[in-house]
């Protein structure tokens, strides 16, 4: 793991865990497998804290045990899951898209509980979903089932591994750990429950008016008694099947650019012939971006989509857009140039490129110091010798990816210490803010005059209220900015991953 | 951004002497002929860099305006939202409250936390390594269920103070020890058993007051550390 990504992961788990879960977490992504008490020592955490950090971690699937000889357990964290935790918002509102509000709650209570039985899911979300609704409607328990029910059979929720059954377990004693297994075709097997019910709406008149605290009822136990049908059994998200949908959406929404390209002057309708349509696979599969292939003529000729090539098309068009944005239109023209060429002299790129010697020099050191691009020896005697030598320019796409993915991760963490520095430099302004708001509220509750609302209004000055302003347009920028980074991550690592498959 | 040319090595000098000489004495010998990557004769090389580069360097080009939009607000919403609501879950772990600089009556029914550390939710302890699991000692609740004590005996110094009193001297002894007896075999008896839920009905036996009446404001805000994000928008 390299400095950039430990960084990131230590500031997301920190947001989302705290500073206890974070220490545990960053130490066991940089030193790997250990057991409880090596964990304790080496951080100077107390045994108990340990054992808090690594239950939420594991809950979270975000480090696993292992146990070894002599019964000693042993704590890996998944570096990469953790990054994982940037997308989440992409995730539920991708379930948003697909399966809408109920599909939206189910996704977003499964990443936020890290794994959840079906009737826990089931009876949280028709809650939830009961809260928005109108008063005297009710979310019932089928309809998030069903939903629940489609989510698993179209992969994006999935079973976690089980604990085995133990047949004899009066031989011996039980192990430090459970084995947790999960057999492929159990992964999406939903078990037959019948859960009947409604949501339920926190009542209002749960939190008296005097103010007496909940304790003074009788405790709710009625929940714990009940015995659960899917005990045992439980479900969590498949980030990779989310991850295959973005892919599959950034490949169609780069071919429909394309198209759009081409044939911006053509009547777009829904009626399109066969003959029309054979034109239209037949640009694409002769289109240099070659995101589609014909294999074959049988049956009139089949359509193949090259994932790999698709996924390097679009890592390249980051990598171009990259060189533009940063070095300017003239950079990114040569940039363009030596991909398209593979390999170039330096004579060469000033005449391809039509730019004067000089500022070619320039753009093209600029580029090769940030590693988008790179030097190649071709030597033309056996004894290398530097007189004799080609040196020419050339892009190694994966190598540029790696560079840039690095970078990104950099940005998101730079990201979010800015962010979390601007909020802590208004902190004060934001405790006052957060105050005055609860006094509104609790006024209006009672019925207050609007004389009485005005004036507490007014304990927040009118620069106070700009820079409240300021604050969020800022933090909103640098949210919004994470989210876009992420979005880069994701094409780069995608196209990363499906090179090294092919290794 | 370092300049390349400074990046290559030196020559060693027999090779160069076999080349006749350096060419351009005024720069360092390099492994290769640099006109071959475009450096003339005689051209000036921009000054080698003394410094880390800046913080904040200037901008060439202005930035890509972020994509605005209903997706766009509605995701931006959703992850300020989930920020503020993995806060508020029992997985966000928040460091031990340090200890005060004087102890205060009101500390003994401050609900500051679940009892011993343990954790506020319940896992499946099945699922989980033996070792993980906190034990609860459950002294508290032994206690007001065998006897109704009007002061529970917590330790051996309270335990001395009541010494003073005759009448209670002998029962209270009896009762510490039959407790301690109790404790033993509970938890012999109940290792596996998952924590008890803290019971506030017990401590308000102890008081004439509502527990708000022991709540100093501290809490108030202060759970917030260096994020304010749930805060706001």
């Amino acid at each position: 793991m390299t400095q950039a990504e430990i960084k990131l992961c230590s500031l997301l788990l920190q947001e989302h865990f705290g500073e206890i879960v974070e220490k545990i977490g960053v130490h066991l992504i940089r030193t790997g497998s250990q057991p409880l008490r090596v964990i304790a020592h080496d951080t100077g955490t107390s045994l108990d804290q340990v054992k808090k950090a690594l239950c939420v971690l594991i809950q979270h699937n975000l480090v696993i045990y292992q146990v070894h000889k002599r019964g000693v357990v042993e704590y890996e964290a998944q570096c990469n899951r953790v990054l994982r935790m940037l997308r989440y918002p992409r995730y539920i509102y991708t379930a948003k898209t697909l399966y809408s509000d109920t599909g939206e709650l189910i996704v977003e209570e499964l990443l936020l509980n890290g794994k959840m039985t079906m009737s826990a899911v089931v009876k949280k979300v028709a809650d939830r979903l009961t809260e928005t609704m109108e008063d005297g409607k009710t979310m019932d328990y089928a309809e998030v089932s069903n939903t629940f029910v489609r989510l698993v059979d179209t992969h994006f929720v999935q079973r976690c591994p089980l604990v085995p059954a133990t047949e004899n377990s009066d031989t011996g004693p039980p192990p430090p750990a459970p084995t947790l297994v999960i057999n492929e075709k159990d992964m999406y097997l939903v078990p037959k429950l019948s859960l009947i019910g409604k949501g339920k709406r926190r009542r209002s008149s749960d939190e008296d008016a005097t103010g007496e605290p909940k304790a003074k009822r009788p405790k709710q136990s009625t929940d714990n008694k009940e015995p659960i049908p899917d005990d045992g059994i439980y479900w969590q998200a498949n980030l990779d099947r989310f991850h295959q949908h973005f892919r599959d959406q950034a490949i169609v929404s780069a071919v429909a650019n394309r198209m759009d390209q081409i044939f911006r002057s053509l009547p777009v309708g829904y009626n399109i012939s066969k003959q029309v349509l054979d034109q239209y696979l037949t640009l694409l599969a002769d289109d240099p971006l070659e995101f589609v292939g014909k294999s074959g003529d049988s049956g009139g000729g089949m359509y193949v989509i090259n994932l790999h090539k698709a996924l390097g098309s679009l890592a390249t068009a980051t990598l171009e857009s990259v060189v533009q944005e940063r070095f300017g239109s003239r950079c990114a023209r040569i940039f363009r140039l030596v991909l398209q060429k593979k390999h170039l002299e330096q004579k060469q790129v000033e005449d391809f490129a039509m730019i004067p010697a000089k500022e070619a020099k320039d753009m093209l050191y600029k580029m090769l110091s940030e590693n988008f691009i790179s030097l190649q020896e071709i030597p033309k005697t056996p004894d290398h010798a530097p007189s004799r030598t080609f040196y020419l320019y050339t892009v190694n796409i994966l190598s540029a990816a790696r560079m840039l993915l690095h970078r990104c991760y950099k940005s998101v963490a730079n990201l979010i210490e800015r962010r979390q520095f601007e909020t802590k430099e208004n902190k004060r302004l934001l405790e006052k803010s957060q105050r005055v708001e609860a006094i509104i509220a609790s006024m209006q509750a009672t019925g207050a005059e609007e004389a009485q609302l005005q004036e507490i209004e007014e304990m927040i000055t009118a620069p106070e209220r700009q820079q409240l302003e300021t604050l969020k347009r800022n933090v909103n920028k640098l949210d919004a900015c994470e989210i876009q980074v992420d979005e880069t991550i994701f094409l780069l690592e995608s196209y990363i991953e499906s090179t090294m498959k092919r290794q | 951004m370092v300049f390349p040319i400074g990046c290559l090595n030196s020559q060693a000098p027999s090779i160069m002497a076999s080349r006749g000489g350096g060419r351009g004495c005024g720069r360092g010998q390099l492994t290769f002929n640099v006109e071959a990557v475009g450096i003339g004769k005689g051209d000036a090389l921009p000054p080698p860099t003394l410094q880390p580069s800046p913080l904040f360097p200037p901008l060439e080009f202005r930035p890509v305006p972020l994509p605005s939009g209903e997706e766009g607000e509605y995701v931006l919403a959703l992850k300020q939202e989930l920020r503020g609501a993995m806060r508020q879950l029992p997985y966000f772990i928040r460091p031990a409250v340090p200890k005060r600089d004087v102890e205060r009556y009101s500390d003994k029914y401050q609900m500051s936390g679940p009892i011993d550390n343990a954790i506020d939710w319940n896992p499946d302890w099945r699922r989980l390594p033996r070792e993980l699991k906190i034990r609860v000692r459950k002294l508290q609740k032994e206690r007001t269920t065998i006897i109704l004590p009007k002061r529970p005996p917590k330790t051996t110094e309270d335990k001395e103070e009541t010494i003073q009193k005759l009448e209670t001297l002998e029962k209270k002894e009896e009762e510490v020890t039959s407790e301690e007896d109790e404790e033993k075999e509970e938890e012999e008896e109940k290792e596996e058993e998952e924590e008890e839920e803290y019971d506030e009905e017990e401590h308000e036996e102890e008081t004439d007051y509502i527990m708000s009446y022991f709540d100093n404001g501290e809490d108030f805000g202060g759970d917030s550390d260096d994020n304010m994000d749930e805060a706001i928008y």
